[in-house]
């Protein structure tokens, strides 16, 4: 594995390029070698049940999880360096995470701050984007999921539904390449899942490069690509939703779905 | 820079007694303090009100001032009323009373934040006022205060190097009196340090113990 | 009661109590400098640098305030280094308080939820921006709490500096004691001091928090 240099994927077009990811927690393997690409534009959901593995992918992806072996690149740019240390590694990682809206299922909104302020601190002080024109485009943002008259409100005030919205904007708001949703609707009262569902769909629509985890197989099915189902740490079976979703071939996919797309 | 530790060596065992007086002063007054604070509690909560007002007023004063004016005044105090006791017994009252009313303020917090819910559970069975005190909520609130009282004597347990102040011969005083033969503080005085540490280790590695013992029978 | 004598005494009294006061406020911006070193060498990605700081604070916690002043005093002397009592005073409370507002300081920092650091730093923001700009004010209000228990374990605990001659308020009280004979006068007068101390720095803090709490959640 001596593919360090970015010319070796500048030119594969992939997005993202995550290939035989390993992590385990103390003895316990949580990802056993994970192959996944992403192109340009694409939108790749992974459904699998709680354990699997799906939400640490993702967070590996974003570097809250620091991952044992493999490669993961983005846009050409190889996200984990094993080599870098100290704060060459900090200065790096800081300008990847840029490229990355990472969305959690907690929100994690800044309870100190307005939305404005919410959404448009990182561009500020990361992109060094004057006030008034950070206020400006960050009000489009706002616009964008509905809530464009919440600009002064605190996160307090907000709805769950509302406050992922928020929490949309703030991820859009350092133009990312990729955005990341790791169960952006799990935590949220079942009437205000569709209002942030609509917002994700928006994105598609406009060819936003998406990675979503999510245990909502009809939402995977309408939005994505390509969806992944992971089990135990591996992908155990992927394709377009048509295919997995009515014919899936793997005994462990039939009965994963069989058992979540009857609660539902 | 000269160190020589060979005095504190020769004069251990006056050390030793002297941290055998703290560790028995420790206990009186933690013993003390823990009884007074939950009948305090008790009074101030729910007691005639020519107790429970001074008793809260007690509580708010003893809170409020050092702990070595307290000794003072007590020491002081107690001769000029005409009550003469060993300086050893001063000492245990003065400290045993200084988180009497430290312990009555947890004991009170906690008793109250009990109250709320189970009064009501438990007068609707048809027990009394007084059983489902006893019963019911002191010793769920002993429970919940038991961290806090706990973190309350291990402060003591330091607390008791200032009795050497008003002349009871624990662990300081006793090491003072061989430094006034030696003239080595500084050895003694890290001697000293030494001592208390292992006993503050000690009582903190058991009070960590009882407590998970506890949180297990919960 | 002798009234007369109280009221003659209480310039003496006041005046200790402002050395109280001085040498307070002087162990809290000490102990404040001590603390912010301590956090950040705790925060710190090498071993060699964490285990000093954690070593320095369990030391400090498990042995008496007490003793770390008879060691700073009459210890010095071993390495030929004489202070002053007031500077050895205000040195060694705030090198003991520091210990302990670290603590504060850490346990306030650690309380906010890890998903605002998340957050924070999957938006590109370094660690330090993420310390200022996010966990800081949200920690700010704990802070303010504890810090403000610990301003007033402090001033009781600068009581303790009388027994190196530092003429403060304890150690006034204890002279005028022992040449009056009058303990309740002299008494009700500083504890009267100290209450007003004690209870306005509490009263100052309750303030500072409402109103900071206020302002986040707007």
């Amino acid at each position: 594995m001596d593919s360090n240099s970015k010319d070796d994927h500048a030119n594969t077009g992939l997005m993202l390029d995550i290939i035989n990811v390993k992590k385990a927690f103390g003895e316990l393997k949580v990802l056993k070698g994970i192959d996944l690409q992403v192109q340009r534009g694409q939108i790749v959901s992974i459904i699998g049940s709680s354990g699997s593995g799906k939400s640490t992918l993702l967070r590996s992806i974003n570097h809250l999880e620091t991952i044992d072996d493999g490669e993961i690149w983005l846009d050409g740019v190889r996200v984990n360096q094993p080599g870098m240390k100290g704060l060459a590694f900090e200065n790096h990682i800081n300008s990847v995470r840029q490229n990355m809206g990472m969305v959690f299922q907690q929100f994690n909104l800044f309870p100190h701050l307005s939305t404005m302020d919410n959404v448009r601190l990182a561009p500020m002080k990361l992109k060094g984007i004057g006030k008034s024109e950070a206020t400006e485009f960050c009000m489009e943002l706002l616009e964008k999921v509905g809530l464009e008259a919440k600009a002064d409100t605190y996160p307090s005030h907000l709805s769950g539904g509302q406050k992922q919205r928020v929490a949309i904007a703030r991820a859009l708001a350092m133009q990312p390449k990729v955005m990341l949703f790791d169960e952006a609707t799990s935590a949220l009262d079942p009437e205000l899942v569709e209002e942030v569902n609509l917002v994700m769909k928006q994105l598609a629509s406009e060819h936003m490069t998406m990675l979503i985890v999510t245990h909502e197989m009809n939402f995977a099915s309408e939005v994505s690509d390509h969806v992944l189902f992971m089990d135990q740490g591996v992908v155990c079976e992927q394709g377009p939703p048509e295919q997995l979703f009515s014919n899936p071939k793997e005994e462990r996919t039939r009965e994963f779905l069989k058992k979540h797309l009857q609660q539902q | 820079m000269n160190f020589d530790f060979t005095p504190v060596f020769e004069n251990y065992e006056t050390l030793l007694t002297g941290a055998g007086y703290t560790i028995l002063i420790a206990v009186l007054s933690g013993i003390l303090s823990l009884v007074g604070g939950l009948a305090v509690a008790l009074t101030t909560l729910y007691g005639n009100k020519a107790f429970s007002y001074p008793l809260r007023f007690f509580i708010w004063l003893f809170m409020g001032t050092p702990l070595l004016l307290q000794l003072y005044l007590l020491f002081f105090g107690l001769g000029q009323i005409g009550i003469l006791i060993p300086a050893m017994l001063t000492g245990i009252l003065g400290l045993g009373i200084h988180y009497m009313a430290y312990n009555a303020d947890i004991f009170r917090a906690t008793i109250e934040s009990i109250e709320k819910g189970q009064n009501e559970a438990a007068r609707s069975l048809g027990f009394g006022r007084m059983q489902t005190l006893w019963f019911f909520i002191v010793p769920q609130a002993v429970n919940r205060a038991l961290p806090q009282l706990g973190n309350n004597m291990i402060i003591m347990l330091k607390d008791t190097s200032v009795l050497s102040v008003i002349g009871v011969a624990e662990l300081v005083l006793n090491a003072q009196f061989e430094i006034a033969n030696t003239f080595r503080p500084f050895e003694f005085y890290i001697s000293v340090a030494v001592i208390y540490y292992i006993l503050n280790l000690i009582m903190e590695t058991s009070l960590n113990r009882f407590e998970k013992k506890l949180e297990g029978r919960r | 009661m002798d009234f007369a004598l109280m009221w003659e005494i209480t310039p003496l009294l006041l005046k200790a109590a402002w050395i109280t006061v001085t040498i307070s406020v002087l162990g809290f911006i000490l102990g404040l400098l001590v603390a912010t070193i301590l956090v950040m060498m705790r925060a710190s990605a090498f071993r060699l640098i964490r285990w000093p700081a954690r070593i320095y604070v369990s030391v400090i916690r498990g042995t008496p305030f007490f003793v770390q002043l008879l060691i700073f005093y009459y210890g010095g002397s071993a390495f030929g280094i004489n202070l002053d009592a007031y500077t050895a005073g205000v040195l060694a409370l705030g090198l003991n308080i520091g210990a302990y507002m670290s603590e504060a300081i850490r346990g306030s920092l650690l309380a906010v939820d890890n998903g605002q650091n998340e957050a924070s730093r999957s938006l590109g923001f370094s660690r330090t921006q993420t310390m200022i700009s996010i966990i800081l004010p949200q920690a700010a209000g704990l802070m303010i709490r504890s810090l403000g228990v610990l301003a007033v374990i402090l001033i009781k605990g600068s009581s303790l500096v009388s027994i190196i001659s530092v003429v403060e308020l304890t150690y006034q009280s204890q002279r005028i004691i022992s040449s009056t004979y009058k303990p309740f006068e002299v008494f009700a007068v500083s504890a009267g001091l100290y209450l007003i101390l004690i209870y306005g720095v509490i009263s100052f803090v309750d303030w500072l928090y409402n109103r900071y709490t206020r302002y986040l959640s707007h």
